[in-house]
């Protein structure tokens, strides 16, 4: 998908920079750091040579997604980091089906609702494909990823998940194989193969099979790995790893789980860190439980900070800049589960690994930061106070209107929709909670609230509903700063995040 | 754990991109040109075996159930799920896994069962595996975190088998 002209490009920097004024303004007395002042927007927009790209996504993070937490943590008149960000458009996030060609081919044949997969490689590699592939097209063809072009190209590359850092997302950029599910620690056919795509099954010795945690461990894509999922690793891939000169904190070989300290002294160029056997920790349970094990786990606002202090140091040899990756994957996992308090403090942690990303950006000088997501999760909405949804009511609303037949429609419903009361018992965060079938809203109190209003009552004014417990295909908010963001400053595809990135690295045409 | 290994893996690498000069040199002005073609996609990856069989467990070669027993054999992923209502009877070793971490949608599960004869000694392994995320396997209604499996007993050992082991070598959660 082409991209505006260069002109066009400089006409919607006036825009930009406009509504990057507007935003700073709002959220002088918001939490959070401060926006850049008016007078720098331009300064932000970007003249300066871009060394450095900054990518972070939450997973599953829709734009209600955004709002929500906004309320909930600063109030509807306040602004998260990455809103402040001056740069600001929309995402188009559809997959294709197995065997697609790209969009424009005679044989496209799109998949409306896409998954981390899909989404990921079309972001890394450019290419539509179908869900659950990684770093291939739908055809299962192998397409270069914008990590593996920076890294050739003499940039230093991080990676960086909340999840296991096989899983969808920071694979996409590290690995190619025909099925997500091929994570590891080993092969097998039903995990690893697709016939529907190849098919006959691929030699074990393909690396489109090949588990992506055997591929991680030994293609050096990645200079600093932190994030879960250390039993997906082994002693053999430990041993590949510490054989490419990686300071590997903890150890897959007794799978001893890396800690805060560990983090906290890492120093070499390449970092392999894990800190949770599986996906990290949530962070309302952190939150509640600091005494656990758990609670030591570090934050994505903390491994970014290490990630950016570890890629940015200046080392003997070229240094041409980085290329790191954020993900926010606990805002998808959480969504799925339909839990709103869960899923809200995930943003805020997302959020604040912006806040030290524009940070950066803001002292460098020549960091592009953008912030997105791979797909909405799970139709999450507000609610206006004291109202309810579909899934609470016993039918749709009434779709007869007795004064104007014109607006009637089929199949006919006169009877408005009434709250089912076995449908919905009360907050699930509050006075509904003990009933696993309610399909009622969480409440939450936003610093807009009186200091007496508490979560899951129906005071509350943040009334807050999911649709399904699966992704929905709704475009995605994307932000930047710094020079080169204009160019998300739009309605754009996923695949046009490559072109984005790629350009500002000079690793593309 | 690791399935059993072959060849060294060697790869070939046709695409470079979505058209041909893409992962080549830069023409953006400013930038130092490129040699293009230069190795993208690592086409080998050092000391890396094929694998040649399905997953094993080396907790299933080790265990020596006693007769009657269906023991839990050690994986990689124990700590995400339980097994629960594990049953021998002459053809098959049953139960159900229930997926206690990070539980959305269950995307793949493969559960290994070893037999073994009265003195303990494995004669035979088999699996159950999960239809995954693409397949669409029709268990609409199952909760995703509860997986209800059950492994046949190979058909020329039912005669000795008295325990069997079970264990989860693969599991990839949403």
């Amino acid at each position: 998908m082409p991209l505006p002209t260069r002109a066009g490009a400089a006409a919607l920097l006036v825009v930009a920079g406009l509504a990057g004024s507007a935003a700073a303004s709002a959220a002088s007395t918001s939490a959070g750091t401060r926006a850049a002042a008016p007078g720098s927007v331009a300064t932000a927009e970007g003249h300066g040579h871009i060394r450095n790209v900054i990518y972070l996504l939450g997973d599953g993070m829709g734009r209600t997604h955004v709002t929500a937490a906004r309320d909930r943590f600063h109030g509807v008149s306040g602004r998260l980091n990455m809103e402040r960000l001056p740069a600001v458009g929309q995402v188009a996030t559809y997959a294709v089906q197995p065997g697609s060609g790209q969009p424009g081919a005679a044989d496209f044949d799109p998949e409306p609702v896409t998954d981390s997969a899909s989404s990921a490689t079309a972001w890394a590699s450019g290419v539509k494909t179908y869900n659950a592939a990684l770093g291939i097209d739908a055809k299962g063809r192998i397409k270069p990823t914008l990590m593996e072009l920076a890294k050739r190209d003499g940039y230093r590359t991080g990676n960086v998940s909340t999840a296991e850092i096989t899983d969808a997302t920071p694979a996409a950029q590290a690995s190619h194989v025909l099925a997500r599910g091929c994570q590891g620690p080993t092969y097998s056919a039903a995990s690893c193969q697709n016939t529907e795509v190849t098919g006959t099954p691929l030699p074990t010795s393909d690396l489109r099979v090949t588990p992506v945690a055997d591929q991680m461990a030994r293609n050096g894509t990645a200079d600093v790995i932190l994030g879960g999922g250390l039993a997906r690793f082994d002693a053999a891939d430990e041993q590949a790893l510490r054989g490419q000169g990686y300071q590997i904190l903890g150890s897959p070989a007794t799978q001893t789980v890396a800690t805060e300290e560990d983090l906290a002294d890492a120093r070499r160029r390449k970092v392999f860190g894990l800190f949770n056997t599986g996906n990290l920790t949530i962070e309302k349970y952190k939150r509640e439980n600091p005494g656990s094990t758990q609670a030591k786990e570090p934050t994505l606002p903390r491994m970014t900070r290490k990630a950016i202090s570890l890629l940015s140091t200046k080392r003997a040899g070229s240094h041409r800049g980085f290329y790191l990756q954020v993900e926010g994957a606990l805002i998808d996992k959480r969504s799925h589960a339909n839990d709103a308090a869960q899923t809200l403090e995930e943003i805020r942690a997302f959020d604040r690994a912006v806040r030290v990303a524009v940070n950066f950006a803001r002292k460098d000088g020549h960091t592009l930061v953008i912030v997105t997501a791979d797909h909405e999760c799970a139709g999450f909405s507000i609610i206006e106070k004291g109202t309810f949804t579909n899934a609470e009511a016993g039918t749709p609303p009434r779709n007869v209107d007795p004064s104007n037949p014109a607006n009637n429609s089929t199949p006919t419903r006169s009877a408005n929709n009434k709250l089912d009361p076995l449908r919905s018992t009360g907050p699930i965060n509050g006075s509904g909670a003990a009933d696993p079938k309610s399909f009622a809203p969480a409440t939450f109190r936003t610093p807009d609230d009186p200091e007496s209003v508490r979560d899951g009552s129906p005071d509350a004014s943040l009334w807050l509903s999911y649709l399904s417990g699966n992704h929905t295909g709704e475009d995605v908010p994307v932000f930047g700063y710094g020079p080169g963001s204009r160019g998300v400053d739009r309605s754009i595809d996923n695949t046009d995040l490559f072109d984005v990135m790629g350009r500002a690295l000079r690793v593309t045409r | 754990m690791a399935a059993a290994a072959g060849a060294a893996i060697t790869f070939v690498v046709g695409q470079q991109g979505r058209d041909p000069d893409r992962g080549s040199a830069s023409p953006a002005a400013g930038s130092t040109p490129k040699v293009p073609g230069g190795p993208v996609v690592k086409r080998s990856l050092p000391g890396l075996a094929a694998p040649t069989g399905e997953p094993v467990l080396p907790s299933i070669t080790a265990a020596h159930p006693a007769p009657g027993a269906v023991v839990v054999a050690e994986g990689p992923f124990d700590d995400r799920f339980t097994l629960t209502r594990l049953r021998l009877d002459r053809t098959r070793v049953t139960g159900v896994v229930t997926v206690t971490s990070d539980v959305s949608e269950l995307l793949e599960l493969q559960v290994l069962a070893g037999f073994y004869d009265r003195r303990g000694r494995l004669l035979g392994t088999n699996r159950y595996v999960r239809p995954g995320h693409a397949h669409h396997d029709g268990q609409a209604g199952a909760a995703p975190e509860v997986a209800p499996f059950s492994v046949a007993v190979p058909r020329g050992l039912r005669a000795r088998v008295v325990s069997a082991a079970v264990g989860v070598p693969v599991l990839v959660n949403e």
